[in-house]
Order: structure tokens, then sequence, then C-alpha cells
């Protein structure tokens, strides 16, 4: 399943990258991408893990800036 | 601006003038004797106002795990001067960083801003007519087959097919097409246009999500996720950059005061400038941006490009291969040229559109555009049209034939030869031989400027291929002043042509791309073997969309020109951005190791060079310079009278 979230709140650019490194590195995670100017991750995962995938994503999000936010 | 950029705006404000307050302290004369407790809460009064969420957000993220991200190493720098006794320095560079990151984030605002509105075509609503009512609705809900009515201002939400009302339409939000079409019932209107005269009323033939709005907006926002290999060389980059000169910061405050016997103020002094410059933000944010303001321009142009890698092929490119018909042809027959024995050519040509005013073949049609007088079908009797040899008509009392050879030899007349590359039209007027009419698939009107100005941007090599016969080809060739061209080919030998050609640019040229440009239909092969594959006339076309990597909406050849000139113009920003922060980056750790620079210096190297290169790469977004003139209004049917 692939789906496409905002994500507001990010500083800079430097954030987005790390951000998207450490979801890459979850388990069940095919594809992630955090773009910095359109303000949208986009999440590739196992369909029967999604959600849970995706409540460990929003820890990461927080755990490197706890300013942003992560809207479907 | 937003509440945050207001906020932060406020305290730099506040911050600047206690920061002021105790320089003039510092510096007058008249006010030596203040007792330093007094500068000295001055400054960190100053101090408290502007840095206290960094100051937060750096023991935060230490204590969930994340050192070494900005906030920190601000921290460490600012309070190590602080501890040397550099109070108005460790204060200004607090007060400075802070300045940059308003800067950085205004400046990202509007670069959003402008980006947001290049892909303004997104309609908001749809108004369809459900059980005799019209609903406005959003235009995701709006069934395939359900009809919607599109008033003047409004952009059309879905593709589909006038069933009534005649208006023009503004389609350059996709194109960059300044002259609006004329739609009337029957036609197919694509979504992302704006309506503009008169009301549509329109049967959807795709659902919302395959409409051509949302194709494109998908196409561009994902855009950026095919990334350059300059783009993926900073993200590399980035990533061992600020270890490094943390590390090389550290080494500095001490190795050198244990070596030698310099003071440890000093060089501690050093590496917190070192500590300042490790961000390497300018370069990680100023790249990408670059990339996407030049996909949004091209984008606003017509021209769209799936990723920042495409483009960054297309702006190497040194051979470009063409397909002939469809691509710098027309694709469509129109008269060339008109023979007439014993009457003016117009007369000719009156005659044979009125001969051939009934038939629906392809040739008629292009008689009777040319002739573009009305036809009047009482002067007509008496037709008779013979499958691949032509008609027999009485006009105007006269009995004219018009076909070719075989049905003028059936009836005894003779006909010059003629060359084979073209189709002609053998008219007789009363059983003489009356001249003949050169019927071609005209080459479009700006090919041979598009092919000037490719070679002109320092193109190599120009191919055409073409499944056409000799003939047709080399003229079409030598008219363009195309370098090369292979005639005859099948679909299969266009692949291969091009992958000779792609194994010698190889050999020659490390970094040279190919780019074929088709259009689209029937060359997929073709696109997906070249380095760039680039369809034109795409708009509506799903087939050329999908094939291809930059997809030309309107099919003007000079739009490649355009093309390649948006990507060599975004490369350059980029290259120039990567040089101008590196460079500055380095400078400054040179100087500030040796001791020449200072935390001011540091400063400028890391907000002020990303504030720079972010205005820089909004640079790319501006392209309007590269469309080529409008086109002239369309083109008199070229009528060249036989000497």
């Amino acid at each position: 399943m692939k789906k496409s979230f905002k994500l507001t709140g990010l500083d800079c650019a430097h954030c987005a990258a790390k951000i998207e490194g450490a979801i890459a590195k979850l388990e069940g995670v095919t594809a992630v991408s955090v773009n910095f100017l359109t303000q949208k991750l986009t999440l590739e995962a196992d369909d029967s893990r999604y959600e849970a995938i995706l409540a460990e994503a929003k820890k990461l999000i927080h755990k490197v800036e706890p300013e942003a936010d992560l809207n479907a | 601006m937003t509440k945050k950029q207001k906020k932060l705006l406020l305290r730099i404000l506040v911050a600047a003038i206690l920061f002021c307050v105790g320089m003039l302290l510092q510096i007058l004369p008249q006010t030596a004797a203040t007792p330093l407790y007094i500068r000295l809460i001055l400054f960190l009064a100053c101090y408290a106002v502007i840095g206290w969420d960094i100051l937060w957000k750096a023991f935060s993220n230490i204590l969930r795990g994340q050192i070494f991200d900005e906030n920190f190493l601000m921290s460490l720098a600012t309070i190590g001067a602080l501890i040397l006794g550099e109070y108005a320095e460790g204060v200004a560079v607090m007060l400075f960083y802070q300045v940059g990151e308003w800067f950085q984030s205004y400046a990202v605002a509007k670069s959003r801003r402008s980006i947001a509105s290049l892909m303004d075509i997104r309609p908001d609503h749809a108004n369809v007519e459900r059980n005799g009512k019209l609903l406005q609705v959003d235009p995701e809900e709006v069934q395939l087959g359900e009809t919607i009515l599109i008033k003047p201002g409004e952009k059309v939400p879905l593709d589909g097919i006038v069933l009534s009302g005649s208006s023009t339409l503004d389609t350059a939000a996709l194109t960059g097409e300044a002259l609006p079409r004329d739609i009337q019932p029957g036609m197919e209107i694509i979504s992302g246009c704006i309506n503009q005269t008169g009301i549509l009323r329109v049967r959807t033939t795709k659902p919302f999500g395959e409409s051509t709005v949302a194709r494109i907006l998908d196409l561009v926002e994902n855009s950026s996720e095919k990334k350059a290999r300059t783009e993926a060389f900073i993200t590399r980059f980035a990533r061992y950059y600020t270890p490094f000169v943390v590390c090389a910061a550290l080494a500095l405050a001490i190795l050198p005061p244990l070596l030698t016997s310099g003071s440890f103020a000093d060089w501690v002094y050093r590496a917190l400038t070192f500590l300042v410059i490790s961000c390497p933000c300018a370069l990680v944010i100023s790249i990408p941006l670059s990339f996407f303001g030049g996909i949004g321009g091209a984008s606003k142009c017509g021209v769209l490009v799936k990723g920042s890698n495409y483009l960054e092929a297309l702006a190497n490119t040194e051979i470009i291969v063409f397909d002939k018909t469809g691509t710098l042809t027309q694709g469509s027959f129109s008269v060339s040229e008109i023979h007439a024995i014993g009457m003016p050519p117009e007369k000719l040509l009156e005659l044979a559109a009125h001969a051939e005013a009934f038939s629906n073949h392809p040739i008629s049609l292009s008689l009777r555009q040319a002739y573009a007088g009305k036809i009047d079908h009482n002067r007509i009797c008496d037709v008779e049209e013979t499958a691949g040899q032509g008609i027999s008509a009485i006009v105007d009392g006269h009995r004219i034939l018009a076909g070719n050879q075989k049905l003028l030899a059936a009836r005894g007349i003779a006909c010059p030869p003629c060359d084979v590359a073209d189709t002609v039209i053998h008219l007789a007027v009363d059983g003489t031989y009356a001249g003949f009419i050169r019927i071609e698939d005209m080459l479009k009107p700006d090919a041979a400027a598009a092919i000037r100005n490719l070679k002109a941007c320092g193109i190599r090599r120009t191919v055409m291929l073409t499944g056409d016969t000799e003939v047709a080809g080399r003229k079409a060739a030598q008219r363009l002043q195309l370098d090369e061209v292979y005639t005859q080919l099948l679909p299969a030998d266009k692949v291969e042509r091009v992958e000779q050609l792609l194994q010698e640019l190889r050999q020659n040229s490390r970094k040279g791309r190919l780019a074929f440009v088709g259009d689209g239909v029937n060359d997929a092969p073709v696109l997906a073997r070249a380095d760039v594959g680039i369809a034109m006339g795409a708009l509506g076309s799903d087939a050329a969309i999908e094939a291809a990597d930059i997809v030309l909406m309107t099919d003007e050849p000079m739009k490649i020109v355009t093309a390649l000139q948006i990507a060599r113009k975004t490369i350059r920003i980029a290259h120039e951005n990567i040089f101008f922060a590196l460079g500055v980056k380095l400078l400054i750790l040179a100087l500030g190791a040796l001791g020449f620079a200072s935390m001011w210096a540091a400063v400028f190297a890391d907000v002020g060079v990303a504030v720079i290169a972010i205005l820089n790469a909004m640079r790319a977004l501006r392209t309007g310079s590269f469309l080529p003139p409008p086109a002239a209004a369309p083109l008199p049917t070229a009528i060249r009278k036989a000497a």
C-alpha cells in the first residue's frame, strides 16, 4: 500500500533527509520519500502491518523533529 | 508570514535593541565607567531572548539521543564564546543565526508558494447534473459518463466531450500557449483549461484520477523522487560533512595547544567557528529546490519533466534523434504546389475542390482546406468516384477529372512524369490535361528554426528516422538541414538504429546523452531506449505521457529548444550553488583554522550562504523568456505557383 501524507513544521531540508533515512530502515517499508518543498511524505509498506509501521514512523519523526506534524 | 515567523521576527527586534544598547555602552567613552555587570546582564538578557528555544531544543534532542543537530552545534558554539569571555560575539552569533533562519524560512515559504501557484491547475469543484438538478461537488465525486456544466471563468474539472455550448478555452496553464482554443459541441476538452466565454455542457469521459489535470499534478509533484546525480551527490556529501567538521573542530581544540604551546582559548575559539559552519543545510536545500524550480518552470511552459534526472540528462544531450511524421511534419496532407496549364492556379484549385466536394478522402479534405472559399454545391453534378483512382464530376458544365495517372490514362489522357516523393493529383478539363496539384505532409512551420536553434545550442548531431521513402525522407532532411537521415525503417529498425547511435556516443563522450523525439503514439520502444525520451503533442494523449520521460504538451518542435534551455539553466544554477556554498564554507573553514575568520564570518558562511543559494535556486522558476514567440496566426496554406 502506498499513501501520501502532509508533513509540516520541518525547519530544514537536512531534517527531511534524516527522517527519510530513519523511516527507510524500518522493517516492512518498501519505499519512503520525504519532500521538503512540497511538504509531502510518501510511505509504501506492507499492507498487513501498515498502521503499525505508520505509528513507528510517526515516533521517528517526533524524535528527529518534535515540531513536525504528520497529517493524512 | 506565518505566526511562527512573526514571533521570531519580534524576538529578533527585541534582541537587536538590547544588543545595540550593550554595544553602545561598550564602545562610547562617556559610558566606559558603567560597571561590567550591567553590560553582562544586557548581553545575557539578549542571549536569553534570542536563543532560549535553540538551547531548549538542543537539550531535549540530546535527551532523545539526537546529537549533532544544528541546535546543539549553535548552542555549543555560543556558550563556548560566552565562557571564553567573548560576550558580544557569542550573543551576536546567536542573533545572526536566528536572522538567517528567519530569512531562510521566509525564502522557503515564498518558493513553496510560487511552486504551489504553478500547480494551481487543480479544479476545486464541478457542477454536475443529477436528477435534473445542478449540484456543486468535488471533482473526485463525479462519475464517468455524468454530465457537468462549466461556467465562464471556471476550470474544466474533468476530461470530457462537449454536448452543447460553444466557448473559448484558455490552455495556457497546461501548454504555455497564449492563444485560446475555440470549442464546439462534439469536441473533446481537457481538464485544467479555463473556460473563458460561454457555458459548456460536457459528458465526462474519465474519472478525476485519470483526468489530464490529475495526471499532470501527480507527475510534477512526484518528479522530485527521481533524483539527479547532482542531488544524490549532495545527499551523500551531507551525511559525511557534519560529523567530519565536528571531529575536525574537536581535533583543532585539543591537538594544537598540546603539541605547541599555544593558548587553549585561542584554539577553542577557532574550533567553535568550525561548529558554526558545520550544518550542510544550504546545499541540502538549494540543490533540490533548483531542480524543483526548473521542473515547475518547465511545466509552466507546457513541458512536463518526469524527474530531475531527465532534466540533467537533457542538459547533457549531444545527439537528438527525431521521428519524421507527426514530429517534424504535421502528419496530415496539405497542398504544396499547384501547376496549372491554360488557367490561373486559383482556378484549377477551385475546380479540384468542387470536383472533390463530396469525398471524405484525406486528399479531398486537404484540397477543400486549401481552397478556403465557399463550395457551391449547385455548380456540381454527376459525381462518380473510382476507388484508388479519383473522381469524375461535372462542374459549371465542364467534365472534370481529378485523380492519379491511372484515372486519366483510362480516358486516354497522358500525364507528364512526376516526382514520386509526394502525392500528386492530376486534373483534366473536358478531356484536356489541365495540370496537377501536389499534396504533401508539410513540415511544421517552426521545425527548421528548431533544428537551427538546437545546433546553435551545441547539439552535435541531429538525426532523422522515418518509415517513409528515401526520396521523401531525404527531401525533408535537406530542407531542415539535419545532419543524417535513415529512411524506410520499421519500428524495430528504429530501436536498432538508436542503439547503434548510443554505442557510438558512449565511445566518444562520457557525459553525452541521446534524446529521441517522437509523437509518442507508435514509438514507445524507441522513447524507452533513448537516454531521454521526448513525446510531443501529448495534450490528451495518455500513451505519450506514459511512454516518455519529457512530455511536450503542444506539438511545436521549438518546445524542444525551450526544454533544453530550461534544463541547461537549471543545471547551471545547481552547479553555481554547489560551488558557491562549498567554496565559501571551505574558505571560512580554512581561514578559521588559521585564526583569520571570526565567528561572524562563520555565521555568514552558514545562514547567509543558505539564503543566497535559495534565492539563486528560485531563478530556476523563471522560464518565461524561453518560450518561443507565439506562433503566427494559422498559416495560410502555402501555394507555390509553379514556374
